[in-house]
């Protein structure tokens, strides 16, 4: 076993193997970048290519590209305000606002800091995780999948600010959310729901025209109506501390990074809750670490920590989704799916084999997403100071540019014209919301929950009746989901009791 | 003043226009010449995401139609998803030009969406202009192989339900089971709202469902594995499964099995390929030529073996045959179709 963890490093450097890795590293750093392309869509375009590689150069190549996606998709992120990725959305929050603070090299240090954490703490998982994996992922059934989307729905609380009031839009917002989230055709009876006879939303709403709709525009609209630079609260040609600042914050919330890497780890390897739910998760987490309430109202306005938790998660979540991918032939994302094809070109078939005959290659693949993010984080750092001056160019300039970048975006989830008028739809409610102080996480968080718990929730019942609920993970869940409902609570009181012993 | 304001003018034309028009002006005439395809660009729309089947078979052609069409043209993919491919379908049929530069693949059961009169569907099917199909499918019902069922007969006579996992009404994994059930009295209870096919498979492997039904060449590798074993197959067969008892054969009336029948035939010509309505006979000519002998490709079946993906081409003629075996029924039978059989994504 050792052995093989150390062929599977030693493989990787052999000259032609890393030279396609690097490729795939430098194609992955500019579709990370650009919103238009995602990164299963590259990886399905990238897949006649291998044919004629053995399978160590394949997977290299692929997974050194699929690993740096959300890394540098973080940037346009914090830079822009616009998703580089469907899976980097939850950066913005605060990654952006920091940069409007003129701290956009700081974020940036946090966000890429924070993914090389992730992704190692992934690739770890991955490489501890092989002897146990089975049992593991067969733990998670139709009623625990169900209570893990209630348990981040759950996360709600926390997003949604201080007070009745705001928990209020909160829990409207986290329901409006799941009402998006029923659009489509119902898998259970066949039904239409809120298609409004229109093919194109047959299949539900895309999450990447939603995401940058309900947060490119706002971001947009607001850079116009100042008429500066996006980082124009500050006194021109000032940017505050740069990216090395990122860097050691990643290290002085060190456990939280740790926490949310370990949180999209766990997601990524339990199939069907998708990409999208890991950054958000890891956010509410990040929120709730918190320690009063005037550092909770300081999120969503340039914390740092909301930067590092979705940063970490959503590298970190790709070690996780590889394991059900390698050990079962099932893949955990629609990247893993294309992936699957490429297993299949290479002549292997996934499943127990890779932990025993092909232990090696599985190997190389976890040293694949360590040495990926290894390389792309140092280049990064490199320029990020420089990159972080974008944020000072004037707004009439850079607008053109955003805005470019977020219908096209758009456009290319679906190549429909369906795609461009959700994201206008979706960029008019997210700008209402920030005008009236609603927050957006939560509509987030119940859109991409909405649907994992729908089914699941449909499957455990005909399937189990009402037994389901009483088997142990399941309550062990509900445990967890009333602690991370009444944890705010819970420590608000503790706080004013404390108060009150002082005085 | 008025200087900079020609040279700020013309600059940018001389930078970014004014190599395109050269370029223009270079690249051969498409007109003259009897390669029709030469310096043209062809397109071929697949109704759903990258990634899935009807893409991989789109892009294995792509890479190897070109030797076959006169003149060489680029061939490039266009996903365009929505609807269950019907999206496609209707920009084909009626946006697209009919010059056989832009050639589509959908779903092989919009013959059934036709059928039953869906709403969404713009088209007649039979109006395409059709090249034919690169494969056809048959579907398996598959179950778990610890469980004691060897036989069909076994299966028929299973005390407790067989339960089997579906991703949604209108999909096989629903629908065959579903007929079995029906017309030749088997004890099947079908979980719908799985996300996708594997996820059913996982559900398998952790004992939450007994089997799921599907198309063969995706259950295969699972029953190589020996994770499941199929046990009923559709008429449209494939190699290794000949001798599974067909779902037609076991239906106890003749309802049941004409059914059955309507469902298994589009089957055959599982990824079909279409050009716009009126597009001139020579096209087509060109067009049928290129995949008849792109699907003989030492090269091409080389990689679709790797990869999985069986190859069995037929032609216009006989994909246009199904099509109208599919759409002759009795106004009765459309009915009866109608109350069990649903088109969705």
């Amino acid at each position: 076993m050792f052995d093989a963890f150390i062929q599977g490093l030693l493989i990787i450097f052999e000259w032609q193997t890393f030279l396609v890795m690097l490729l795939g590293i430098f194609l992955g750093f500019w579709v990370g970048l650009l919103p238009g392309l995602g990164g299963s869509t590259t990886l399905a375009l990238m897949l006649p290519f291998i044919y004629k590689m053995t399978p160590v150069e394949a997977f290299a190549f692929l997974l050194g590209m699929h690993s740096v996606v959300a890394t540098t998709g973080d940037i346009t992120s914090v830079l822009f305000g616009v998703p580089g990725e469907g899976t980097t959305a939850a950066t913005i929050l605060d990654g952006h606002a920091m940069a409007k603070k003129g701290s956009a090299g700081r974020a940036l240090g946090a966000a890429l800091m924070s993914s090389l954490v992730g992704a190692l703490i992934g690739a770890l998982a991955l490489a501890l995780s092989i002897p146990v994996v089975r049992p593991l992922v067969l733990t998670f059934g139709s009623p625990e999948l169900f209570m893990l989307a209630i348990v981040g729905i759950a996360f709600i609380s926390s997003l949604s600010g201080q007070g009745g009031r705001a928990l209020l839009r909160g829990f409207l917002a986290g329901l409006l959310g799941i009402l998006f989230a029923m659009v489509g055709e119902d898998p259970q009876a066949g039904i239409q729901r809120f298609t409004f006879g229109q093919l194109y939303l047959w299949g539900g709403l895309d999450l990447v025209p939603v995401l940058v709709g309900l947060f490119a525009i706002p971001e947009i609209v607001d850079l116009a109506v100042r008429g500066t630079s996006i980082a124009g609260e500050l006194p021109e040609g000032k940017l505050g501390k740069g990216v090395w600042e990122g860097v050691k914050d990643t290290f002085r919330h060190f456990w939280l990074t740790v926490r949310c890497s370990l949180i999209g780890t766990f997601i990524g390897i339990i199939p069907g809750l998708g990409g999208g739910v890991a950054q958000w998760i890891s956010y509410g987490h990040a929120v709730q670490s918190a320690r009063s309430a005037e550092e909770r109202s300081g999120f969503g306005k340039g914390d740092v920590r909301g930067v590092l938790g979705p940063g970490a998660a959503n590298n970190s979540k790709e070690g996780g989704a590889l394991i059900p991918t390698i050990a079962f032939g099932v893949p955990g994302s629609s990247a893993m799916a294309i992936l699957l094809g490429a297993f299949f070109l290479q002549g292997i078939m996934p499943g127990p084999d890779m932990l025993d005959k092909y232990l090696i290659l599985t190997f190389s693949m976890v040293w694949t997403l360590v040495v990926a993010n290894i390389i792309t984080v140092a280049a990064s750092l490199l320029f990020l100071n420089q990159l972080a001056k974008l944020t000072l160019i004037r707004g009439s300039i850079l607008i053109p540019f955003i805005l470019f970048l977020a219908f096209i975006g758009s456009y290319t989830s679906n190549n429909h014209l369906g795609d461009l008028i959700v994201f206008l739809f979706f960029g008019l409610l997210g700008y209402l919301m920030v005008r009236c102080h609603w927050p957006r996480a939560p509509l987030v968080l119940g859109f991409v929950l909405g649907k994992i718990a729908e089914n699941n929730f449909y499957i455990s019942t005909i399937r189990y009746g009402t037994s389901w609920l009483r088997r142990p993970v399941v309550l062990i869940l509900m445990i967890l989901t009333l602690v991370v409902i009444g944890y705010p609570f819970i420590r608000s009181r503790k706080r004013a009791v404390a108060a009150g012993a002082v005085t | 003043m008025s200087l900079l304001w020609t040279r700020t003018r013309i600059l940018p034309f001389v930078i970014f226009v004014l190599p395109w028009v050269i370029l223009g002006f270079m690249s051969p005439s498409p007109s003259h010449g009897a390669s029709y395809y030469e310096g043209k660009m062809v397109t071929i729309v697949v109704g759903y995401k990258p990634g899935g089947g009807y893409d991989r078979y789109a892009r294995l052609l792509a890479k190897h139609l070109p030797k076959y069409l006169p003149g060489s043209p680029v061939v490039v993919i266009q996903n365009m998803p929505g609807g269950g491919s019907i999206i496609a379908a209707n920009h084909i049929y009626a946006v697209a030009k009919p010059d056989g530069l832009t050639i589509g693949t959908f779903n092989n059961a919009l013959v059934i969406a036709q059928l039953i009169k869906h709403e969404g569907a713009k088209f007649d099917i039979t109006k395409f202009a059709w090249i034919g199909s690169v494969a056809s499918d048959a579907s398996v019902l598959a179950v778990r192989s610890e469980l004691p069922y060897k036989s069909t007969d076994e299966l028929r006579k299973a005390k407790e339900p067989v339960i089997l996992g579906a991703t949604g009404v209108a999909d096989t994994s629903y629908i065959f089971p579903q007929f079995l059930k029906e017309f030749a009295g088997f004890n099947f209870k079908m979980v719908t709202g799985y996300s996708s096919s594997s996820d059913i498979m996982l559900a398998i492997e952790r004992k939450e469902v007994d089997g799921r039904a599907g198309s063969y060449a995706s259950l295969l590798p699972f029953i190589e594995r020996g994770l499941v074993r199929p046990l009923i197959r559709s008429r449209v067969s494939a190699p290794g499964i000949e001798k599974l008892p067909i779902d037609e054969n076991l239906a106890t009336d003749a309802k049941g099995k004409a059914i059955m029948a309507v469902r298994t035939a589009p089957t055959l010509i599982y990824r079909p390929f279409v050009a716009s309505p009126g597009t001139p006979a020579e096209t087509m000519k060109m067009l049928r030529d290129a995949f008849a002998r792109a699907t003989r490709d030492k090269e091409l079946l080389a990689e679709a073996e790797k990869a999985k993906m069986p190859i069995d081409y037929f032609g216009a003629e006989e994909s246009l045959k199904v099509i109208h075996a599919v759409l002759n029924q009795t106004p009765e039978m459309v009915q009866e179709i109608t109350k069990y059989m649903q088109f969705g994504e």
